[in-house]
């Protein structure tokens, strides 16, 4: 196991050496100007509407058939299957876009530039999976997502991440969700879509940051079960509260639970839930409740410092916006001149870019005003999530069987085969095998 | 297959596609090292080259060698992304089947579950929420210092506070500017430095008395359908055709070639324009001045700023234009701020943008794309709501932008078809056409999408598709091509009168004092009472074709006809007869 361990370890450094390799490298424009106009760097390139609707039809098919499997067919070969069908379409063949994941952004900056319409395609993209997982939990995430796919493909020996660390990390998703759409809602850009580690993979191009993450996430993905879905995904933030009011649930057994803890094992994603421990003494049950009062009482002093804090941010994070960096580069050469020889691409591309300074620093000051309000907001999202997560975890499940957590779920049906019961119903095992309860 | 069998094939397909994995990423990461030593950028040739041409700038052999030189590691670049492509695709097909063979047989040495009893879950359960609270303040603190040391990390040089906004504004630009005296603004309306004059209107004051007459006639050296700009004792058009494109200034008072201009050598200008319909030509964008210089727009994407004198003061290539009438939007010009409208596209928007850019020096101000397909409409600037607005017309949109700064103000989507009027704005209304469809009048003081809520009023009767309106805030009249006059109240869009002139009409109506003449495509001059009734005034003819509009200056009427520039005067002082 240790040489397969540095066979993997090996393997998995010339992924992301090669990875790197492919980066999309700057390379500078014609210097004489011959009347070539370049295209418009976009990737993947724009589509035919009626293919824009296609991929909608699939995304559709795809919600339809997941749900179906789940629930119908109870088939997590089903879902394997269906889930390398969108790798291929989703991931390598649309290259990672359109996604749902990215789309929440759009709606964001709609909603602060009026003169940006949200196309209808984008819309169904960020709604459809959403009003899926209010009806059948994340059947986008267990057969539909090409980021889930790809990390399940390379799943291999996963381990237990414990449920602590667990709950804790779980935060960082919604903190990026409120980075995102801030940073869109503000015109500085889609976040979301510049950090996503591995639509890079997916196109195989793009920054050595951004590719350097994405290998790590697919090596971390060797042994954690989808560490990028669970652990930063913003979208999937959204599906898990969706999911929490799901109409219907994914079910271990087919049946009825006999607790015999065989499924307690079969989630790699940390999803399975044991039934709530008997009522604790009564002496702890009073530490709880007033612990909860206290937590409540902090949630808007943790929603105060957090916007306080966040506002102290601003000048820092308004660099995201084109404006705001390039008034910082322009009041640099004003302060530290500096005289380019031959020019470098950068410097190529700012001069081309010829603006008006007076309109930069215009654009700069507009920009960094809107972030000013964004950062208040962050910093208090910041603080609503952190403080969320505090009074969660405090407050007692209440459960009686073994049932994977209906926000943690990723439907993905692996569980299904590990229950007894699921077993008999497929005839692979005599009803008299099943185990008693215990 | 035994199990044992097949975990022995599984391991043994994951040792050879690990090894495989091995082979092509080893040889990708030799190829990456390689290749860090031909980075075109820092090829030492290239450099050399680049060095010797800062030093001779016109040196053609020099620019030539590096053209060849640029190729030759651009191909040379293309060949190595190619190479890392495949090996990509190999080496992440190798991984994921190595990823596989391993996967399953990892799973197939898994041993069953067999779940031991639980003891204390309670207590399980408490600590378990206990660890849960203390790491999230753990990655509470981590966030916290993250964005701390991203915020000292990234310090900012940008003034904190308004005042210090306002003084970095007012430094000197690294670049300046060439500092010039724009002429002011009652020099611009006495001039007619643009299509339908300073401010797009179409409109003037004075008057002549009586009926109009040919003072001066003179010959049109080269073909095109722009309109004549005046400035002082000056009057400029331009021509052309696919070999050469000029500029043509005439004395305004004897008619009199003072100079003729090629507009040529233009840097980045295919020396084979593409597809120009011949209806439209080479020179059917109007030229602009601003006093300092005359700018000439080509129907090829030229553009040519030339000085008083007839001297080339800047070129600029702006083209290629996607336009299957081809390009014919003319010239804006405000101070000086030069304005061109490129919209360009079949269907949808490929590339349309508005440009603005500095008169002294051809320097992009700013430039915004357009979410439009082609157009034919010239903009117009107004100032109105308390700020100087690019108006725009192109399917679907009306858009207003800042004439400083090129920020959108506002849009409305109230326009169909090809969009060849332009714009006019009177009594602060503007008022656009969308051809053959409809008449409407806007408010200009909105922000964000205003098609449902600032149209003051929309007509569809006898709405034109070629030739713009023209207001005088009282009335707004439209002339049809087929030469059907119609008479508006500016406010609220009842319609007064309409006539049948009964002839073609290309070019837009004009406002003389109260008089609206309309000039037809064979040459018959109508001039008709711009009041509540219709009355027709008077009715001259020249021997020309039309398709230009009026230009109006210092007392006197200029139209280019196909053959022809004519200067209309007051009838006494005639000195030439039509032929």
């Amino acid at each position: 196991m240790p040489r397969r361990l540095k066979l993997t370890g090996a393997l998995g450094m010339l992924l992301l050496a090669a990875l790197m390799i492919c980066a999309e490298q700057r390379f500078p424009p014609p210097d004489f100007e011959s009347g070539y106009h370049l295209p418009a760097p976009s990737t993947p390139a724009p589509r035919q509407e009626w293919l824009q609707y296609a991929d909608t039809g699939v995304l559709l098919a795809g919600l339809g058939a997941a749900a179906w499997l789940i629930y119908a067919k109870r088939s997590r070969r089903g879902l394997f299957w269906l889930s390398v069908f969108s790798l291929a379409y989703f991931g390598f063949y649309r290259k990672g876009c359109i996604c749902p994941i990215g789309a929440p952004q759009n709606i964001a900056y709609a909603l602060f530039n009026p003169g940006y319409a949200v196309p209808v395609t984008t819309l169904v993209f960020c709604f459809a999976p959403i009003v899926a997982a209010l009806l059948a939990g994340r059947a986008f995430c267990g057969g539909v997502c090409p980021h889930g796919a790809l990390q399940d493909l390379v799943l291999i020996k996963p381990v237990t991440v414990p449920l602590w660390l667990e709950e804790a990390l779980g935060t960082i998703p919604w903190l990026f969700l409120g980075a995102g759409l801030i940073c869109a809602g503000t015109g500085a850009g889609f976040l979301i879509c510049r950090y996503d580690p591995l639509v890079p993979i997916f196109r195989l191009s793009g920054g050595t940051f951004i590719l350097t993450a994405g290998a790590v996430f697919l090596l971390a993905g060797m042994f954690v079960g989808r560490p990028y879905c669970r652990f930063l995904c913003p979208y999937g933030g959204l599906l898990r509260l969706a999911s929490l009011a799901s109409k219907w649930r994914v079910r271990v057994t087919p049946d009825t639970c006999t607790q015999c803890r065989l499924c307690e094992q079969s989630c790699p994603f940390g999803a399975m839930r044991e039934p709530a421990p008997p009522a604790a003494q009564a002496k702890w049950l009073g530490t709880q409740r007033r612990r909860l009062g206290w937590l409540l009482a902090l949630l808007p002093v943790l929603m105060a410092v957090g916007a306080w804090s966040g506002s102290k941010l601003s000048p820092a994070a308004a660099q995201l916006d084109p404006a705001v960096a390039l008034a910082e580069r322009y009041t640099l050469q004003q302060s530290h001149p500096v005289q380019y020889g031959v020019m470098t691409p950068e410097s190529l591309s700012l001069q081309r870019a010829a603006m008006d300074a007076k309109a930069v620093l215009t654009a700069a000051a507009d920009a960094r005003h809107r972030f000013e309000l964004a950062c208040w907001l962050f910093g208090g999202w910041a603080g609503l999530v952190i403080g969320l997560k505090l009074i969660a975890v405090s407050v007692r499940p209440a459960r009686s069987d073994y049932e994977p957590d209906r926000g943690a779920c990723m439907a993905c049906g692996r569980c299904f085969m590990a229950c007894p019961n699921e077993r008999v119903r497929l005839g692979l095992m005599p009803a008299a095998e099943d185990p008693a309860p215990s | 297959m035994n199990t044992s069998a097949l975990y022995r094939a599984l391991a043994l397909t994951a040792w050879i596609a690990g090894a495989f994995s091995l082979l092509v990423g080893g040889i990708l990461v030799y190829e990456h090292v390689e290749a860090a030593t031909r980075d075109p950028w820092k090829s030492p040739q290239m450099l050399a080259l680049m060095e010797k041409l800062a030093a001779e700038p016109k040196n053609e052999a020099l620019q030539n060698e590096i053209r060849q030189l640029d190729l030759k590691v651009r191909r040379d670049f293309r060949r190595r992304l190619a190479l890392d492509k495949s090996g990509g695709w190999l080496l992440l097909g190798g991984a994921l089947v190595l990823a596989l063979a391993a996967g399953n047989a990892a799973a197939l040495s898994k041993a069953p579950p067999l779940p031991q009893p639980k003891s204390d879950a309670a207590g399980q359960s408490l600590r378990l929420a206990s660890h849960a609270r203390w790491s999230l303040a753990g990655v509470g603190l981590v966030v916290a210092g993250s964005l701390l040391i991203a915020r000292l990390g990234n310090p900012s040089l940008l003034p904190a506070s308004e005042a210090g906004w306002q003084k970095l504004a007012v430094q000197p630009d690294a670049t300046p500017a060439p500092a010039e005296d724009v002429p002011v603004r009652s020099e611009f309306e006495t001039n007619w430095p643009r299509f339908r004059g300073w401010d797009g209107s179409g409109a003037v004051a004075w008057d002549l008395k009586g009926t109009p007459g040919v003072l001066w006639q003179c010959a049109v050296p080269a073909p095109g359908h722009s309109s004549p700009v005046v400035w002082g004792d000056r009057v400029f058009i331009s021509g052309g055709k696919a070999d050469r494109r000029e500029v043509f200034c005439y004395n305004a008072a004897s008619g009199g070639l003072l100079w003729r201009r090629a507009i040529e050598n233009v840097p980045g200008s295919p020396s084979k324009a593409g597809d120009i319909p011949e209806d439209t030509g080479y020179a059917a964008p109007t030229m602009a001045t601003d006093g300092q210089r005359v700018y000439a727009m080509f129907g090829n994407g030229d553009l040519g700023a030339l000085n008083l004198d007839g001297t080339v003061a800047w070129t600029k290539y702006l083209g290629p234009f996607k336009n299957s009438y081809g390009y014919a939007a003319s010239l804006a010009v405000w101070g000086n701020n030069l304005v061109a409208q490129m919209d360009s596209g079949d269907t949808r928007a490929e590339g349309s943008k508005l440009i603005s850019l500095q008169g002294a020096s051809g320097r992009v101000m700013w430039e915004r794309s357009r979410p439009v397909p082609a157009s034919w409409a010239t903009p117009i600037v107004v100032e109105a709501a308390g700020r100087r607005q690019v108006i725009t017309l192109a399917n679907p949109w009306i858009i207003a932008y800042a004439l400083e700064g090129g920020q959108e103000l506002w849009r409305a989507q109230l326009l169909e078809n090809e969009v060849v009027p332009s714009p006019v704005f009177a009594g602060g209304l503007i008022f656009a056409l969308s051809p053959g469809s409809k008449l409407m009048a806007l408010r200009p003081d909105g922000a964000g999408d205003v098609s449902k809520s600032h149209m003051a009023w929309a007509s569809e009767e006898n709405v034109p598709d070629i030739a713009s309106p023209v207001a005088n805030g009282e009335f707004v009249f439209t002339v049809t091509s087929g030469g059907e006059a119609t008479c508006f109240e500016a406010r609220g869009g009842k319609k007064d009168w309409e006539t049948n002139l009964d002839m073609e009409v290309q070019s837009s109506p004009a406002l003389m004092g109260g008089r609206l003449l309309i000039l037809g495509g064979k040459g018959a001059l109508v001039t008709l009472e711009a009041g509540r009734e219709c009355r027709e005034l008077g009715r001259i003819q020249l021997p020309d074709k039309f398709t230009a509009s009026p230009a109006f200056a210092n007392g006197r009427i200029y139209l280019r006809g196909a053959t022809n520039l004519y200067c209309l005067g007051p009838a006494e002082a005639q000195t030439a007869k039509p032929r």
